[in-house]
């Protein structure tokens, strides 16, 4: 959320919600045994003394290097009287560090040909730079020092706090559908209070921060053993190991455990609905979500096809009826972690969520009665075999996209995500096989229990405005 | 959550003392030796229907990217404002051959999607799909560009689509903006007309759209890119079978723009209550291929086009009064704007508004030093070369020298012209063409609030 430079995907690690051997139910059986899918990441995957884990993947197709370092505090674990804190802290990030001032970090990266950005999701803060194959160890350098040596002053606080709110506005408060449903959902769908407050933050919170805070949170968060470190494109792997030792290798473990709270999600058992008032908007908006099974159990790949077969491209039944045959809305969006990521790089409870605006005519129950309609379908039968080998097939090329998103971001952020949750970012090079497992019965099954409409939340945005700005730019 | 925030405080602070007391701070280190870069090869040839083909094989990822360009856009409306954007979403509702539901299953069975986008000088008719379909895709999509059913049962549907977007649109501050700003600078012409009145729009038949898909679409206004991963030999003939009797169509339209030649006086759009004003500044400029463009490009970066610039590091990271400024240089077929943007909290719509004429009128007084312009030339060099690394960019990269008629030297000379602009000439660039006293302000924003603020910019009284 730092800048405009490109949109950002994301996850995290150990959630206290989950033991550490993972869901008994959930553990994959015989993957790399089964299927391996022709397209291979390479890895290597080291953790240093302090604790930091460092994933490395070669990719000579170009002379660019992208380094990515990923915490693991996602805002939705953020201090309880401090909404919107771990997005603000990020902006912090960028304002100086024990060797460089303010804006000498930005220079640093543009003025060496590069691009950067930051971002905090639900479960990780990232910041990461691409720039030419040759300044790897530049890039390294500026890293260690952020990790090593946050340094604010009142005014950069104060600043920040400025463009935070600004930027609030202009994608919240200052538009019509700000937030819908991506900010929005998320505070009806859970009943968790980490996961159900307002991540961007309240703008008093905002205001209330202090230089105090920004220590604490430094303190507490941003440390080797609570961090990923992401190294994709053209290096040689002992050259970047050498470097990263040099530069990370000294910094200095948290020194209290970090502790995480509980953010578990209790089976949602009725059906909920929620409205809100929108004065900017002129057209209604409506917007679902359901739980999603645990990450990485057999129904938890299911969910991954259901989306695929119900919401993703033209083909998908949700778009077919919805758009296609009902003429309710001109697209529907959404996904699992939509918005602020994919189904591969969060950690924790998560929603499948879609949204679409509608004209006025269209009365809610006639869009409840075509959502059902298309979820029965799956529920009642098991999918027949074409839609399931078409979903499979679109999620390993929605995968592919992912892998070599943003100029060899997307793979970092993947691997760097997958070492953060499970310390296994080799996991990237299973997920194909597992998806290729999944049966019509385990999609059946799945549609079943996660998605029945007690595990539902519908969010309906009421649109205040009467019409559009009359005075725009009329044509006749 | 407390007790332990206050157990932490001491240790906090003591790594603060540590920073400010530090000697001295080091030198980053500078790195290796620069690797050569050197552009994707690529492949063309042409049809004798004059349709050509671009291959380029490139990157390690299973996929292909597959893009049909057609020299049809808004500019060919002339005052039938979005009538291109409806005859194009015809194209996926079927064609002679295939249902629409038929399109859609089978590109998703080859893990694409069929997608359809409507520019000011082209609509561009997409695909990615898995590298072992693009041939297959080749053929879908042939059919879709030439084989259009046009179903009377959609139009109602579609345009009821495109009537609640219009909607929408109309209550966005950013697209309010931009359609007054284009208004201002285009006045009458399709590049001007960024939005239809609601009746125009209803009113559209199928004919319409018919008529505007046959008097605009055929060979010698097409361009076919594939690159990716793919199978050369047996995707170019793909191209050539799906292709090659293909009628030739019409010439390319060419319809310049009268521009406006100094300040127009936009009234501010008033959005009460609004908590920022959305603000476009900026004027007309030299076209792609003019000897001046690469550095007034540089000047751009300098300027406002960059996180690290001036503008940006003036009205966000010292006075907080917006989180997204920038500026750029808008392309059509030969022509251009500069713009600077930003949604701007609304009691400092005037003060944003002066730091931003303060750093135009700096850079045109004083020359930046070779430090900082240094810094801009290697981020502009080190964007190039990201440009030229995805098969999406590499295909904008070919089409937009295609578009503008730009040999190939401008890529190969890129980027030596870059590293040979001087401080000096930034600020000729900068007096040349970023005139402020012949800038275009288009506001939206709360009147009441923000009228007499942003007076001095918008008719140019004073500075």
């Amino acid at each position: 959320m730092l800048t405009r430079i490109m949109m950002l995907l994301a996850a995290i690690l150990l959630s206290a919600c989950q033991s550490k051997d993972g869901p008994a139910a959930g553990q994959p059986s015989a993957t790399s045994t089964t299927t391996t899918s022709a397209f291979q990441v390479p890895i290597q995957y080291h953790t240093l003394d302090n604790g930091l884990k460092v994933v490395l993947s070669q990719d000579k197709t170009t002379p660019i290097v992208t380094v990515a370092v990923y915490y693991n505090i996602g805002f939705r674990i953020e201090p309880r009287e401090r909404t919107g804190f771990a997005h603000l802290f990020e902006h912090m990030m960028f304002q100086g560090s024990q060797n460089l001032g303010k804006m000498e970090f930005v220079n640093l990266v543009q003025s060496n040909g590069g691009v950067l950005n930051g971002s905090t999701r639900f479960d990780y803060t990232n910041y990461f730079e691409i720039v030419p194959s040759h300044k790897l160890e530049t890039m390294l350098w500026a890293e260690a020092d952020r990790m090593r040596s946050l340094d604010i002053t009142q005014d950069n606080l104060t600043n920040q706090q400025g463009v935070v709110k600004n930027e609030v506005k202009v994608n919240v408060l200052n538009t019509p559908y700000g937030g819908f449903p991506w900010l929005d959902m998320p505070q009806y769908a859970n009943v968790n209070w980490y996961n159900s407050h307002n991540f961007y933050g309240d703008l008093d919170d905002l205001d209330a921060a202090s230089l105090d805070d920004v220590a604490d949170f430094f303190q507490q968060y941003y440390a080797p053993n609570n961090a990923a470190l992401a190294i994709v494109g053209d290096f040689e792997y002992a050259d970047a190991l050498r470097l990263v030792e040099k530069y990370f290798g000294a910094i200095s473990r948290s020194a209290q455990e970090i502790k995480l709270p509980d953010i578990s999600e209790p089976r949602q058992e009725a059906g909920k609905r929620a409205s809100r008032l929108d004065p900017q908007a002129t057209r209604p908006g409506f917007a679902f979500a359901y739980h999603v099974p645990e990450r990485l159990t057999p129904e938890w790949y299911a969910m991954g096809l259901l989306d695929q077969i119900l919401l993703q491209g033209e083909d998908s039944l949700l778009n077919q009826v919805l758009v296609k045959n009902e003429g309710i809305t001109a697209e529907i969006e959404g996904g699992i972690n939509a918005l602020l990521g994919n189904m591969l790089n969060y950690q924790g409870p998560m929603l499948w969520l879609a949204s679409f605006i509608h004209d006025a005519d269209v009365e809610e129950d006639r869009i409840v009665a075509a959502l059902d309609g298309v979820i029965q379908t799956v529920q009642n039968a098991p999918i027949d075999a074409e839609t399931l080998q078409r979903a499979k097939v679109k999620w390993r090329s929605s995968f592919y996209n992912d892998v070599s998103a943003t100029f060899g971001f997307g793979r970092a952020d993947l691997l760097a995500s997958l070492a953060l949750y499970d310390d296994d970012p080799e996991r990237i090079n299973r997920f194909e096989a597992e998806m290729t497992n999944v049966t019509p019965e385990m999609i059946q099954k799945t549609a079943q229990e996660y998605l029945r409409s007690s595990n539902r939340t519908i969010l309906v945005l009421e649109a205040g405005a009467s019409s559009g700005n009359a005075e725009v730019a009329a044509n006749d | 959550m407390t007790n332990l925030k206050n157990l932490l405080v001491t240790a906090v602070a003591l790594s603060f003392v540590a920073a400010i007391f530090a000697q001295e701070k080091e030198v980053p280190p500078a790195g290796g030796t620069p690797k050569d870069f050197t552009l994707p090869a690529t492949n063309s040839f042409g049809l004798e229907n004059g349709l050509q083909g671009t291959l380029v094989e490139f990157g390690s990822v299973p996929k292909a990217t597959i893009r049909i360009i057609v020299r049809s856009g808004n500019l060919n409306e002339g005052k039938q404002t979005w009538l291109a954007d409806l005859s194009a979403d015809f194209l996926i509702e079927g064609t002679s051959n295939r249902s629409a539901e038929d399109i859609a299953k089978a590109a998703a069975a080859m893990g694409g999607q069929v997608n359809v986008g409507v520019g000011e000088d082209q609509t561009t008719i997409s695909a990615d799909v898995l590298a072992e379909f693009a041939p297959d895709m080749v053929k879908l999509l042939a059919d879709i560009v030439r084989n259009p059913a046009f179903p009377a049962s959609e139009l109602e549907r579609l345009k009821r689509d495109r009537l609640r977007q219009l909607s929408i649109a109309k209550t966005q501050p950013q697209q309010m903006a931009v359609a007054e700003f284009r208004k201002a600078l285009y006045g009458d012409h399709p590049y001007g007309r960024m939005l239809p009145a609601e009746e125009q729009l209803a009113a559209y038949t199928l004919d319409d759209a018919r008529n505007f898909y046959n008097n605009n679409f055929g060979a010698q206004r097409t361009q076919i890119y594939v690159a990716g991963m793919f199978d050369a030999a047996a995707t170019r003939a793909a191209i050539e079978s799906g292709f090659t009797d293909w009628r030739k169509g019409p010439d390319v339209l060419i319809d310049l723009p009268k521009r406006a030649t100094g300040k127009v006086v936009v009234d501010v759009v008033d959005r009460p209550d609004a908590s920022q004003s959305d603000i476009m500044l900026g004027l007309p400029t030299i076209a792609p291929g003019h000897e001046d463009w690469i550095p007034l490009q540089i000047t751009n970066s300098l300027l406002g086009g960059s996180f690290s610039s001036r503008i940006t590091s003036n009205i966000r990271e010292d006075k907080g009064y917006t989180y997204s400024p920038f500026s750029s240089i808008s392309t059509r077929y030969q022509d251009a704007y500069w713009v600077q943007s930003a949604a701007v909290t609304t009691d400092v719509t005037g003060a944003a508004l002066k730091e931003i004429v303060y750093e135009i009128d700096n850079l045109q007084k004083n020359p930046p030093t070779a430090e900082e312009l240094d810094g801009i030339k290697n981020y502009a060099a080190g964007i190039f070369v990201l440009q030229n690394s995805t098969p999406g960019g590499i295909i904008n990269m070919l089409s937009y020298l295609e578009l503008q008629e730009l040999p190939d030297t401008y890529l190969t000379d890129y980027v030596s012209e870059v590293y040979a602009v001087t401080p000096r000439q930034v600020s000729e660039i900068a007096q040349t063409y970023l005139r402020e006293e012949d800038m275009t302000l288009a506001v939206i924003g709360d009147r009441s609030q923000v009228s007499e603020q942003v007076e001095p910019y918008v008719r140019g009284e004073e500075e």
